[in-house]
């Protein structure tokens, strides 16, 4: 393929040269700190991938609404009176209100705008206005679709999961999800009825930190150790003041397990995929205490030993699913993010409920949601650090360029990705070569970095 | 309900200014023992929250996890602690609630709390509820419940205790 190298002329002043600001081993600081680039992401990144919207229990009935955001767009998921779920932008037709408040809610049996009162069906198509004459003869016309709430171009679910996407091109959903699609299937495959539910309440934190900074960590495998040494040794220390032979406590296993030594990591398997996802091996042997048990005993119970081996085989830490979310199979989460600015982003924790395990293994789901992921988490406090750190460091002038380099060269191809050892930088890797994809930089020329 | 009598008023509202110094002083061993041995710190993440274990909390830490917390804030590589966080409680609106019997009662109070972080002060501020049981040597807190004024906002890293 010959494509154009992209050449955009943000200020006549300042034109971005985005191919080359990105190496396969290598890129520019500024794609992390230029905010002409962040605006470029909102339209080429976020307005061309699947991006993750929520879950459809989080409307349940007709009428049920949940708000969010689509890159930059306002957008709300609607439960229609068919059932379907629809994804539109959360703007009045008229003149532009926004037409549920922010959150979640029930709009009834249809949305009315607050300003004027226009009603729409929960599919978003006109149902009325008010001084309907008022229209007769002249260029608005009610019949018109485009004077229905504007829908996003695409909306597909897999599992409960909705996504949507605002570009009416690229892959289906399942195409896109690749080999994660088996992450959000293993999702629901742990609960004893097939299914999940959101449940428990939505943790949101901000950090001060480019969103694909934290992206990358969630395949960095090695800042655990140096990074939550704080954490990891205060459970270490907690497990070593009880009685000699008292069993490590779960608060303990998934704050000490940070502390592995980098060998550990080494021996996990990292998968990549096209378009930027991928996941890393479970870092947690199964628990066997009377929780992890009885929900264990509940999964055989509905699918049979065989079955319930199977799927509980399959143990996942962090997937990614590029550019907006990340699943955590094994203890029920999916965190969110959504970029808003260059420098700060808000991450966006929902719980799950496994329908039809017992409610201590949907209480322990949110013990790991409270410790790991609430803005209180100690583990995290020094993840946001280090993540601002480098967005402070990234704005100095001490260096142009962020190496990606570790075991570059070495990966194994797999069928639509590749693998690699857990110390490998491939994760970013791939995540860049996703990104480079969607700002338009043709990257089949690209051997490796140069000076 | 009322204080019984100034005497009681006096040593309970001692005993949350005592508590409220204790972290502002950083003196996490010494607050520690103030709670009873299945004591809860509780601040929950949504208004009206009424339950700690099937809904997601800001807080939510029994014996073993305030002393992991404590533990953390000592260590010499807490680097989101370079430096460490200082703050000021200031308490007000000490009221009783309920006095279940002689040796338990629940205290409401309200309070701000100054935070000072690397660059930036920070102000949280919402209202407390203490439920208290006699000691033989003064009052044990059974649960401390905080409920933050803005408990459901995106909130940047919390990392002493409120
Ligand atoms: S802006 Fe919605 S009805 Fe006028
Ligand atoms: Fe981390």
């Amino acid at each position: 393929m010959n494509s154009v190298i992209p050449i955009i002329p943000i200020a006549a002043t300042n034109p971005i040269d985005i191919q080359s600001l990105v190496q396969p081993d290598r890129v520019h600081k500024r794609v992390y700190t230029d905010p002409a680039i962040f605006e470029l992401e909102m339209d080429r990144v976020f307005g061309q991938a699947w991006i993750y919207i929520g879950h459809e229990s989080q409307v349940p009935k007709p009428g049920d609404y949940f708000t969010t955001r689509l890159g930059r767009e306002p957008v709300v998921m609607v439960r229609h009176t068919d059932g379907q779920v629809h994804v539109m932008f959360n703007r009045c037709p008229h003149k532009g209100a926004k037409l549920v408040p922010d959150g979640s809610g029930s709009a009834g049996k249809f949305l009315r705008c607050l300003y004027h009162g226009w009603t729409f069906k929960c599919d978003g198509s006109l149902l009325s206005v008010p001084l309907r004459s008022g229209y007769e003869c002249t260029a608005l016309d009610l019949k018109d679709p485009q004077y229905g709430v504007r829908k996003v171009a695409r909306v597909a679910t897999h599992r409960g999961f909705v996504f949507a996407s605002l570009s009416e091109d690229g892959p289906e959903l399942k195409e896109f999800l690749g080999g994660v699609a088996t992450s959000l299937d293993n999702f629901c495959d742990r609960a004893p009825e097939g299914e999940v539910e959101v449940a428990g309440g939505v943790q949101r934190v901000v950090q001060r930190n480019n969103w694909k900074i934290f992206f990358e960590n969630l395949h960095d495998t090695i800042h655990a150790v140096a990074t939550h040494e704080s954490s990891w040794r205060a459970a270490k220390e907690e497990h070593e003041s009880m009685p000699a032979g008292t069993p490590k406590p779960f608060e303990v296993v998934i704050v000490d397990g940070n502390g592995e030594p980098l060998e550990f990591w080494e021996k996990l398997e990292l998968k990549g995929y096209d378009h930027g996802h991928g996941f890393m091996e479970g870092i947690f042997v199964p628990p066997t205490d009377p929780v992890s048990l009885a929900y264990v005993a509940s999964l055989e119970a509905a699918k049979g030993a065989e079955r319930t081996d199977e799927i509980l085989r399959v143990n996942r830490h962090n997937t990614i699913v590029y550019p907006s979310c990340s699943p955590h199979t094994s203890f029920q989460q999916i965190r969110v993010i959504r970029p808003l600015s260059v420098d700060r982003t808000l991450v966006e924790i929902f719980s799950f409920r496994l329908k039809g395990a017992p409610e201590a293994t949907f209480q322990r789901t949110l013990k790991y949601t409270n410790i790991v992921n609430a803005p209180s988490s100690n583990v995290m406090s020094d993840d946001l650090e280090a993540y601002n750190r480098v967005q402070e460091g990234l704005g100095s002038d001490g260096g142009d360029w962020v190496s990606m380099h570790r075991a570059a060269g070495r990966d194994q191809p797999l069928p639509g990705g590749r693998a690699s050892n857990g110390n490998s930088e491939m994760p970013s890797r791939n995540m860049f070569a996703a990104w480079a994809g969607y700002m338009g930089v043709d990257t089949s020329t690209q051997t490796g970095s140069a000076e | 309900m009322n204080f019984r009598d100034w005497n009681e008023q006096q040593d309970l509202t001692q005993f949350l200014h005592h508590e409220a110094r204790l972290l502002d002083e950083h003196r996490w061993d010494e607050w520690q023992k103030l709670f009873t041995p299945d004591g809860l710190y509780w601040v929950p993440l949504v208004h009206g929250q009424v339950d700690h274990l099937n809904h997601a909390s800001l807080f939510c830490e029994d014996a073993l996890l305030r002393s992991m917390r404590a533990r953390r804030l000592e260590q010499a590589r807490a680097y989101s602690q370079q430096p460490p966080t200082r703050t000021v409680h200031v308490l007000g609106n000490i009221a009783l609630e309920s006095r279940d019997d002689d040796a338990t009662c629940t205290v409401r109070s309200t309070f701000l709390l100054l935070e000072w972080r690397k660059t930036e002060q920070r102000t949280f501020g919402g209202s407390v509820l203490h439920t208290l049981r006699r000691a033989d040597d003064g009052w044990r807190i059974q649960t401390k419940r905080i409920d933050l004024v803005n408990c459901d906002a995106p909130h940047e890293a919390l990392q002493v205790f409120l």
